[in-house]
């Protein structure tokens, strides 16, 4: 049941005044009022044309923008038979527009639990929540990711994008192997800015009142909520969504940032289900609309000298906190590679899962700092991705999804040693 | 002669016998006063463990990497050494207060002066160990910051900030205790500028390149080509 108080008098004015509806579509976002209106014109006509019959809203919740969108926002209040429509088909019903403000800090977490919050009032069937750089990639993307919430009753809909093989590396080595081989099913994109539930999932999500202050929660909501689906046994699925855009301003988001939150996120996952992964074995493949995710090759300049530089100093440098996260075999192994020439080095799945295994063990058991702990894992992934690219620069879009393939059966067969690192440390703080 | 030797005899004895009739209650009562202090000090501390261990103070301390300066001193873990603590202060606070009862002159004042110093030497110590502990935590930030922003040289980032904090924590302390204060100021002020003065001279005569690109940076009229890593998501 979502918690009044917790939305402002003018959101509840207007979600009283829409009453209920189908489906409802968020727009997350800190960006210029410009870039919500192209959004929510790009959500609407998907919507026009391809859920007709049905009645939609559209709530576009953003920090900075807010009320600059929202004066220009209601003013297109959704007329059926708007310019926007190319296939002769238009909504037969009223699009709604809804804008919310924060009171407070800005937050994607606190932006999502304004959706759920409205979607329960709407008493919306399924709902998607996308972001205004890729919602106006395609206007199809909305709505493939509603139809199977809203038609074919799964609960999470998780993306599927054609990318660059140097693109979405941290996804591609860390994020995806790691969530498989612990979750047990095999969901690419936990970590994306578009996705899809139905009402059950968001009620549930919904009513955990004491998750919403959690760092993991605030920046990550999707991949918290994936998981939620995952371990609580909801009907997952993935859809093909096209070739995910690149940032707006051409550069990659900021590494330590990224990985802060998104590897972050993971590690306090693991930590607040560790029943649920403990218990599975192995992994599962998920219904899958469309093909699977596309790789691309072109060429691709990228500075690996530097990144390897990075790697070294950061190893020589970081050795005492290394030392305090890893084991002294681990931290041997690196510090070996790390004396190695550019030309022959390399960073075995072995030692990356391992490792990987141990930094989570030492989150949970609070070794140091988990924010500093987080952080001390950013050159060891710049080492990583440097071998991946030295050694794949060459390689065929088959040849990297075997490669892939392989470094998730690496994870999923050292799992029971991360049960062993976490459960070692109970025992011994206890 | 040899009653008098009596007299003296008989008066030192009474003096004595007076003095032990006076002394032992007043040892007794101190015994007791020590014993109760043991219990009531056990029993606190037993309370204070409990309670800590309830509330988690470790994992707090963990996050606040106060625990790691614990290991490094080879001290027990926080909730230990709270309990350890308040266990010896409420032990020692009795141990004095039964003293006194004793009402050996010169005695009382020392304790009386020691009692109304404690205040300040506890201050000084929590002002010293909350310094160690934000020089860690904040020199370890700025360690990781600069190797992952790919600075040069980021173990001097990092000291310089342990450095900083250390030398203002204790004299912060030393300031509590009132021990030579006005040396104490001179002192940090002589090191404090010191050092900032030894900074900006090396910073703008020995690093004339850096302090250019640095600001070139800061004004966006950098030439060099911005590194650029794979997008990771």
């Amino acid at each position: 049941m979502a918690d009044e108080t917790f939305l402002s008098d003018d959101l509840l004015r207007q979600l009283m005044s829409v009453g209920e509806v189908d489906l409802l579509v968020g727009i997350l976002s800190h960006s210029s009022a410009n870039t919500m209106r192209r959004a929510a014109h790009y959500v609407e006509k998907s919507l026009q044309q391809n859920f007709v019959r049905q009645r939609v809203a559209i709530i576009s919740v953003d920090g900075g923008a807010a009320e600059d969108a929202g004066s220009d926002y209601h003013s297109g209040d959704g007329q059926p038979g708007d310019s926007l429509n190319s296939k002769g088909l238009s909504s037969l019903r009223t699009i709604h527009r809804i804008t919310a403000g924060f009171n407070g800090t800005p937050s994607l977490g606190l932006a999502l639990r304004t959706i759920l919050s409205s979607s329960d009032l709407l008493r919306a069937k399924a709902c998607a929540v996308v972001s205004p750089v890729t919602s106006s990639a395609s206007p199809e993307w909305v709505a493939n990711l509603l139809r199977p919430a809203f038609r074919d009753n799964f609960d999470f809909v998780a993306p599927l994008y054609s990318r660059h093989k140097f693109q979405g590396l941290l996804a591609r080595n860390l994020l995806y192997p790691m969530t498989r081989a612990l979750f047990g099913r095999r969901i690419r994109e936990l970590y994306s800015d578009e996705w899809a539930f139905s009402s059950r999932l968001g009620t549930l999500c919904l009513n955990e009142e004491d998750v919403w202050r959690e760092e993991a929660v605030r920046s990550r909501p999707e991949a918290w909520m994936g998981i939620s689906a995952l371990t609580s046994d909801f009907r997952c699925c993935q859809v093909y969504l096209g070739e995910k855009p690149p940032p707006p301003d051409g550069a990659g988001p900021d590494l330590v940032e990224v990985l802060r939150q998104t590897v972050g996120s993971l590690f306090w996952l693991l930590e607040t289900h560790q029943q649920a992964w403990m218990e599975r074995k192995g992994s599962e493949p998920v219904p899958t609309f469309g093909p699977d995710h596309a790789v691309t090759a072109e060429p691709m300049e990228i500075n690996r000298a530097r990144m390897f530089e990075m790697f070294q100093n950061g190893v020589k440098e970081l050795g005492p906190i290394l030392q305090l996260i890893l084991s002294p075999e681990t931290f041997a192994s690196i510090q070996g590679i790390a004396t190695l020439e550019q030309q022959f080095f390399r960073f075995g799945s072995e030692l990356w899962v391992t490792m990987l295994y141990e930094f989570a063990a030492s989150y949970h058991h609070s070794v140091i700092n988990r924010d500093h702990l987080v952080q001390a894992l950013v050159p060891l992934y710049r080492g990583k991705i440097y071998a991946f690219l030295a050694e794949f620069s060459e390689a065929s879009a088959a040849d990297m999804e075997a490669v892939s393939e392989h470094l998730c059966l690496e994870f999923e067969r050292q799992k029971p040693y991360l049960t062993e690192k976490w459960k070692v440390g109970v025992e011994v703080k206890s | 002669m040899r009653v008098t030797i009596v007299q003296g005899l008989e008066q030192a004895y009474y003096n004595l016998v007076h003095m032990v009739a006076e002394f032992l209650p007043r040892f007794v009562v101190m015994v007791v006063i020590i014993l109760v202090g043991l219990l009531a000090a056990y029993l606190l501390g037993h309370m204070l463990r409990a309670v800590l261990r309830l509330t988690k103070l470790d994992r707090v301390s963990e996050d606040a990497g106060a625990s790691r300066v614990l290991r490094m001193a080879d001290l027990p873990s926080m909730t230990e050494l709270l309990s350890r603590s308040i266990f010896w202060i409420t032990w020692v606070g009795f141990i004095l207060i039964g003293i006194s009862v004793l009402g050996v002159a010169g005695l009382q004042e020392q304790i009386s002066r020691l009692f109304r110093f404690l205040p300040e030497v506890f201050i000084a110590m929590l002002i010293l160990f909350l310094g160690l502990v934000l020089a860690n935590f904040l020199s370890r930030a700025a360690l990781l910051a600069s190797v992952n922003a790919g600075i040069r040289s980021p173990k001097i980032w990092s000291w310089s900030i342990r450095f900083v904090i250390w030398i203002l924590a204790i004299s912060m302390a030393l300031e509590e205790l009132g021990l030579a204060r006005q040396t104490v100021l001179a002192a940090f002020s002589i090191v404090f500028g010191a050092s900032m003065l030894g900074l900006a001279i090396a910073f703008g005569l020995g690093g004339q390149d850096l302090a250019r690109r640095a600001l070139e940076r800061y004004l966006g009229n950098s030439t060099k080509e911005k590194y650029k890593e794979p997008q990771p998501l």
